[in-house]
């Protein structure tokens, strides 16, 4: 045990704290960005990530993972904090811990399995125009001065790694940018204009609403949503974490420091966060691999705000919007636009009905929802298509016998008894179902169906080869062979 | 050639100085028991580390894809590096026991980490030969390295924990507690094929009271009907220091002893004899579970 924690936290120290400081540069930017997204004031965001990412350090199943404030979560609570205020945001931040608690105890990181590829690249598509489009208020009805900054941020962005790979550009944008608005005196937006920064250590306090049954009707809805949306976006993360750093991570575990780590920012006045893709990509990408690379990007991004506050607040939104930019861009899966055509096109529809309902509603678990529907009404469709029904005249033309094979299920039923020809006027009809598989209730109802329609013709019926599985379910719940068993399943 | 016993010897060796000294001792063990011997050297794909020279903190397009593709060929290149030494570094070893007399010499390369490994390792295997330090613990100033604990309480076999240096043994000691793991220590090499021909010093020491007497004399006789040249002593006193003492004044070259009886907690407060042991006593112990 004492070896698996020098392992989590000790076995890549330097590399950890490097990445940790790259990390936090990069998570100012988005927790004030969030904390706009959200309408609340950059203190809320900013409280959060610090708090997420040190919690999450200690208690989450996936080292090396950054979690903080997040866009996703940032786009549920907005018409909560519009209607009801900060305070209700706290307590569903709270709630959404506690939830989140609950469902790692209860394994519900396993039901992860539904969630299909083309779900997961949905997502973060998805994920990636909300970012953008949140950033386009800051580029409407602003000057040319604004346009300007943004682009070069974005040059300086994407043309300094080519340079050098030593200093983060996003952190030499923000820093030549604020620069210039000084220098220039520029009247444009900064992040000092868009509400309070923190000046202090953030103080434990417990979110000023009435505890009746009224506050968690309203605040409900919003935790449910949140905790949906914050598992499903840090089992995502996670997952392409393991991939990328080829290890093993603890899903329930996770789950449960998800809550933790929200209950935690709650009550010091921060908003609910989750994993960050883009952020566990930076942290893999510069080295970052242990717990200590998480706990260091919450450390230096407190560090750095509380003391750098009135420099925080001079940083012009233009330069946020083009670090967001960049984040949108690099979360966005280009590849999937190429693969729409190779595709299976139940694939593309899937991927771009998750990328619809979710930027339609701006609610990621309404899209992951609408998805994984589509994905398994799809799957059930594919299935259903494996179902062959051959038949062959016997040399006496008295009977005739059907072979069936393939999967008999609610999605293949009516093809199933359409496969019969009734009207054969014939003495004895002979079905082998020795090579089918019987799913469920409405395959042991076609049987029977089949059985019941050709028993009015006068014809004769024996079903053979039943394998287990399938006598199984008809000797549960078939009604052919039992009294009135015609009426009740023809209805007359 | 006598037939060969099916249970093989397990040698773990890494890339340390302990390496040869292991083969030695295995080669020796095997050649005595007549069995198999197989040389486990084990990949640690974690502690191969990670590279991150990139700090731009920028992610491009796919950047998520192309960081997959940039890592797994950079493990590509080092897993691959690492299995060519070890191959290599196995070769020898295998030839250096062959020379030194090993029956039936095997080596086999895995992924892992080092006591999930052997315990999966375990069946079929009747003796574990493995250093006090590895390569794990040249940087630091251990005296025992901390994976040969982790491994002792993992495994539940007897295991060969050996020094830096081969001596063959010529007389061995067997550190006797009357507890259940070393009177059944007792029977194991009563009927081991390990031990004949060594003269064996029982010694009892520590708190020695009750019927500590009537078991060290079960253990000499045990030990004599086996054939042995068997000297039983009763030496009150520390355990660890008089053991210690006895070894270097007699000259001792192979210890046994029981190994960490009790649970870790307990050994968090007051401390495990035989780590103590290990520490003091600088002869290959055989450490039994």
């Amino acid at each position: 045990m004492l070896a698996q924690l020098q392992k989590d936290w000790l076995s890549n120290a330097r590399n950890d704290l490097l990445a940790g400081l790259v990390v936090a540069l990069a998570l100012i930017p988005e927790a004030i960005a969030f904390s706009i997204i959200a309408g609340v004031d950059p203190k809320v965001g900013l409280y959060a990530s610090f708090c997420i990412a040190v919690v999450i350090a200690v208690a989450g199943g996936r080292p090396g993972m950054i979690s903080a404030a997040t866009g996703a979560m940032a786009l549920v609570m907005v018409t909560l904090v519009k209607e009801h205020g900060l305070q209700y945001l706290l307590a569903a931040t709270i709630l959404t811990g506690v939830l989140q608690i609950i469902a790692g105890y209860v394994s519900l990181g396993s039901l992860m399995r539904f969630v299909s590829r083309s779900v997961v690249t949905g997502f973060v598509n998805a994920l990636a125009i909300l970012i953008f489009m949140a950033q386009l208020p800051e580029l409407m009805g602003v000057t040319w001065h604004v346009y300007a900054m943004t682009a070069a941020g974005l040059a300086i962005i994407y043309g300094l790694p080519y340079l050098t790979r030593a200093v983060p550009s996003p952190l030499v944008t923000i820093v030549l940018l604020t620069i210039v608005a000084i220098w220039l005196d520029l009247d444009i937006r900064r992040v000092g204009d868009m509400g309070e920064l923190p000046d202090s250590l953030p103080v434990f306090l417990l979110p000023n609403v009435p505890l009746n049954l009224e506050t968690l009707g309203i605040i409900f809805p919003y935790a449910l949503t949140l905790m949906t949306v914050g598992l499903l976006e840090s089992l995502m993360t996670a997952t392409i974490v393991d991939d990328l750093t080829e290890t093993k991570s603890d899903k329930n575990r996770e789950c449960v420091g998800q809550g933790i780590a929200n209950i935690a920012s709650g009550f010091i006045g921060g908003m609910a966060g989750c994993a960050m893709i883009g952020q566990s990509v930076i942290n893999v990408k510069s080295g970052g691999r242990g717990r200590l690379s998480t706990l260091a990007a919450g450390i230096f991004l407190l560090i750095m705000v509380v003391f750098l506050d009135a420099w925080v607040g001079q940083i012009p939104m233009a330069a946020l919007v083009a670090v967001m930019i960049m984040v949108s861009i690099g979360t966005f899966n280009w590849s999937s636009i190429r693969d729409l055509r190779d595709h299976p096109r139940s694939s593309s529809v899937v991927m771009l009905a998750t990328v619809a309902v979710t930027v339609a509603t701006h609610d990621l678990a309404r899209g992951v929802l609408t998805g994984v529907l589509l994905s398994g009404f799809f799957f059930a469709h594919k299935v259903g298509q494996i179902l062959y029904v051959r038949s062959q005249a016997d040399p006496d033309g008295r009977s005739r016998s059907y072979v069936v094979s393939g999967q008999v299920f609610f999605a293949s039923a009516d093809r199933f008894i359409a496969a019969f020809d009734y009207r054969e006027v014939i003495e004895r009809v002979r079905i082998d179902v020795s090579r089918a598989h019987f799913w469920d209730i409405t395959a042991v109802s076609a049987l029977d169906k089949v059985v019941l329609k050709f028993r009015r013709e006068g014809t004769e019926v024996e079903v053979i080869g039943l394998n287990e599985a399938s006598a199984t379910m008809v000797d549960r719940f078939a009604v052919h062979d039992k009294d009135g068993g015609e009426d009740l399943l023809l209805g007359h | 050639m006598a037939e060969l016993h099916k249970e093989k010897i397990l040698a773990c060796v890494d890339q340390s100085p302990y390496a040869d000294c292991i083969a030695d001792y295995a080669a020796w063990a095997a050649q005595r028991i007549r069995a198999p011997l197989e040389f486990l050297h084990i990949i640690d794909r974690g502690e191969l580390g990670a590279s991150g020279e990139d700090h731009s903190g920028t992610i491009g397009i796919d950047a998520q894809e192309q960081l997959l593709k940039k890592l797994s060929s950079e493990d590509e290149v080092r897993l691959r590096a690492a299995r060519e030494t070890g191959r290599v570094f196995l070769s020898e070893l295998r030839e250096r026991a062959e020379r030194a007399g090993a029956p039936e010499v095997d080596t086999r390369q895995r992924y892992g980490e080092l006591v999930e490994t052997l315990h999966e390792q375990e069946g079929g295997v009747q003796l574990v030969v493995l250093g006090r330090r590895g390569a794990a613990a040249e940087t630091t100033q251990r005296d025992l390295g901390r994976n040969v604990e982790r491994v002792v309480r993992a495994l539940n076999r007897p295991i060969l924990a050996v020094t830096d240096q081969f001596v063959e043994p010529k007389r061995a000691m067997f550190a006797f507690d009357g507890s259940a793991v070393t009177r059944r220590g007792v029977d194991m090499i009563a009927n081991s094929a390990l031990f004949p021909g060594l003269p064996i010093l029982l010694l009892m020491s520590g708190k020695v009271g009750g019927d500590a007497a009537g078991k060290l004399d079960w253990a000499r006789q045990r030990l004599q009907d086996a054939g042995y040249e068997v000297e039983a002593r009763l030496v009150p006193g520390d355990a660890e220091a008089v053991i210690a003492a006895t070894a270097l004044k007699e000259n001792i070259d192979l210890m046994i002893m029981g190994a960490f009886g009790h649970s870790p907690l307990r050994q968090l407060f007051f401390g495990s004899k035989t780590a103590d042991l290990l520490r003091s006593s600088g002869i290959p112990t055989l450490l039994l579970r």
